[in-house]
């Protein structure tokens, strides 16, 4: 039978070619921080950005706004830039979170069909206005208490 | 994905093992008392953690779950008379009570009889009878945690039904099913129109008509709650909450009036588990129509080949596998009934699946919270001897729901109540 130990061996075996273009974007600033920790570890071509300001867009397109944001290494890029060959985009905020930023975010993913998650780190307070601000805009959401469940939540991930 | 490493550290339960020593740390379902149904019953083989052991109630309805193996030579136990308040080796004589001390050699010496009595113990565990279940704790004695008081298993005897079937392959992915919400929309659409222990609910037609949840997931003491959000009327959404207590409980949200289902995922060996499935009400009995499905395999139960534990529908037989029933839109896999639904696929990874090739997505971060706390909890437990969630009994009193409430809340705080056992009150369903 297929499912069996003896028959497992026969599966075939191949390098995992498929790389998945990951944007881990910060949303305030204890979740800069947070970010800026985790864009120093070994990744697999995830790029750790820092949402800044909403920017109004003239003319048609995907987006009413578009967003500036912040890289690891200090420049300046546009959402709808990072966005454009993105598999999933992974939003870090805090209680302290700016509900603009999450609402941007999750726009601009939608609109692309983009994967989309909040990670929400809770600290001492309830995070309810991080969580009100990230429901609608992220397809999954997770209430952490430890930042050191970050990374092999992103890991798991594939970022 | 996951490392080689770590998949290994989570799927491996045997002696000595790190996830072995987690799972020794709690009471664990062992089998069914209807399996010891009454005193001096036939011993019953039992093998768990891939530790083989011989379960047996004696003259006096004592349980004992000893080594399987007579000190002697090594003799199966299964073979034994359970009688006169021990079981004795059906080779010479050796008889063993419930503690796995032996009592008697027959064929020595009187004189020397006492002396090497005392010297003669097998290995035992504790055993006990909470609700349909028999309950053993397979590690260190000084240690013992408080009895189990999980719902299902405390509530009136005529409120509550368990089953267990064997399912070939590792627990960690027959457990991580049982936390992957977003297949149910899939896999089991059948089953939210059909069966007889859950068609009707109001809820269903939310689940039929917004195939793609949101979730959320929130630590809990013991575990996680992981809320799945669907559209429900004007301004409000409808949550089904799934609570996952470490390492291997899982309860399923619940529809309308019917009871609430959940499951045990039990280790036997690396490769087999068992899965308890068990459907009680909160506040009133099961009624006859209820137990009869459950009997007959619906819901989260299933049929068997007469005499075994294993399903009628099983790997050999391609689970009866129906493309006609598939193609006319009864069963969106052509397997029927939802455990074996679940099993198919669940065993059709292999016995132990590997993890380093999954190309997991964002709704599947149930599951990879989970792995992490399991994680985290062995680590705690081999370094600092820190006692996991799930094992003490308040860890145990939580229950599932299926709520609509206002957009603007949260699900754990509009539903903590809700989520916590509250004797005699009946569990949030719609």
């Amino acid at each position: 039978m297929a499912a069996t130990a003896a028959e497992a061996r026969f599966r075939i075996d191949y390098p995992d070619q498929t790389t998945r273009a990951s944007r881990i974007i910060a949303l305030d600033q204890q979740a800069a921080d947070v970010v800026r920790r985790l864009s120093g570890q070994d990744w697999r071509g995830g790029r750790f950005l820092v949402f800044e300001d909403v920017l109004p867009v003239n003319g048609s397109g995907h987006d009413q706004v578009d967003a500036t944001l912040r890289t690891a290494d200090g420049s300046r890029t546009l959402l709808s830039k990072e966005l454009e060959d993105a598999d999933v985009a992974v939003a870090i905020a805090t209680e302290h979170v700016r509900p603009e930023a999450a609402a941007v975010i999750g726009d601009a993913c939608a609109a692309r069909m983009i994967m989309s998650a909040g990670l929400i780190l809770a600290g001492s307070e309830q995070p309810d206005e991080a969580v009100s601000a990230l429901r609608p805009n992220a397809m999954v959401l997770l209430i952490l208490q430890d930042e050191n469940d970050i990374p092999p939540i992103l890991t798991a991930l594939r970022v | 994905m996951l490392k080689q490493e770590i998949n290994e550290l989570l799927t491996q339960t045997g002696p000595g093992t790190p996830m072995g020593d987690l799972f020794r740390q709690y009471w664990l379902p062992a089998l069914l008392a209807d399996e010891l149904p009454d005193n001096d019953a036939p011993p019953v083989r039992v093998k768990l953690l891939s530790e083989r052991l011989i379960a047996f109630r004696d003259s006096e309805g004592r349980y004992g779950l000893i080594d399987e193996f007579c000190a002697h030579r090594g003799v199966s136990l299964w073979f034994g008379r359970n009688e006169e308040s021990g079981l004795r080796c059906a080779y010479h004589g050796w008889k063993y009570d419930v503690t796995g001390q032996c009592i008697e050699v027959p064929s020595e010496p009187d004189e020397r009889h006492s002396s090497l009595c005392k010297k003669i113990k097998l290995k035992s565990y504790p055993l006990v009878k909470i609700g349909d279940v028999l309950w053993a704790y397979m590690g260190d004695p000084e240690k013992t945690p408080d009895l189990p008081e999980w719902e299902f298993a405390t509530v009136p005897p005529e409120q509550t039904y368990t089953s267990k079937r064997w399912q070939e392959c590792n627990w960690l992915q027959a457990l991580e099913g049982g936390i992957d919400s977003s297949h149910v929309s899939w896999l089991h659409s059948g089953g939210l129109r059909d069966d007889p222990l859950f068609k009707g609910a109001q809820g269903n037609k939310y689940n039929l008509a917004d195939r793609r949840p949101f979730f959320e997931v929130v630590e809990a003491d013991g575990g996680l709650f992981i809320g799945a959000r669907r559209n429900a009327e004007e301004g409000h959404y409808y949550w089904r909450i799934t609570p996952w207590v470490m390492p291997n409980f899982t309860l399923i949200p619940p529809r309308g009036d019917y009871p609430i289902h959940g499951h045990f995922w039990v280790p036997i060996d690396d490769e087999n588990c068992w899965t308890y499935s068990f459907d009680y009400h909160t506040v009133r009995p099961l009624t006859e129509a209820e137990l009869q499905a459950m009997r007959d395999g619906h819901g989260v139960h299933n049929e068997y080949v007469p005499g075994t534990f294993r399903p009628l529908q099983n790997k050999d037989n391609d689970y009866m596998m129906d493309r006609e029933a598939q193609k006319r839109g009864e069963t969106y896999s052509g397997i029927k009934g939802i455990a074996m639904q679940d099993a198919s696929l669940q065993e059709s990874m292999g016995p132990i699946v590997d993890r380093t090739k999954e190309k997991l997505v964002s709704t599947d971060t149930g599951i990879i919270m989970a792995r992490q706390k399991l994680w985290k909890a062995v680590e705690a437990l081999r370094d600092e001897g820190v006692r996991p969630p799930g094992v003490d009994a308040e860890h145990h009193k939580v229950r599932s729901a299926a709520v609509v409430i206002p957009k603007d809340q949260a699900f754990i705080d509009a539903s903590r109540e809700a989520l916590t056992v509250r004797p005699g009150v009946r569990h949030a369903s719609v």
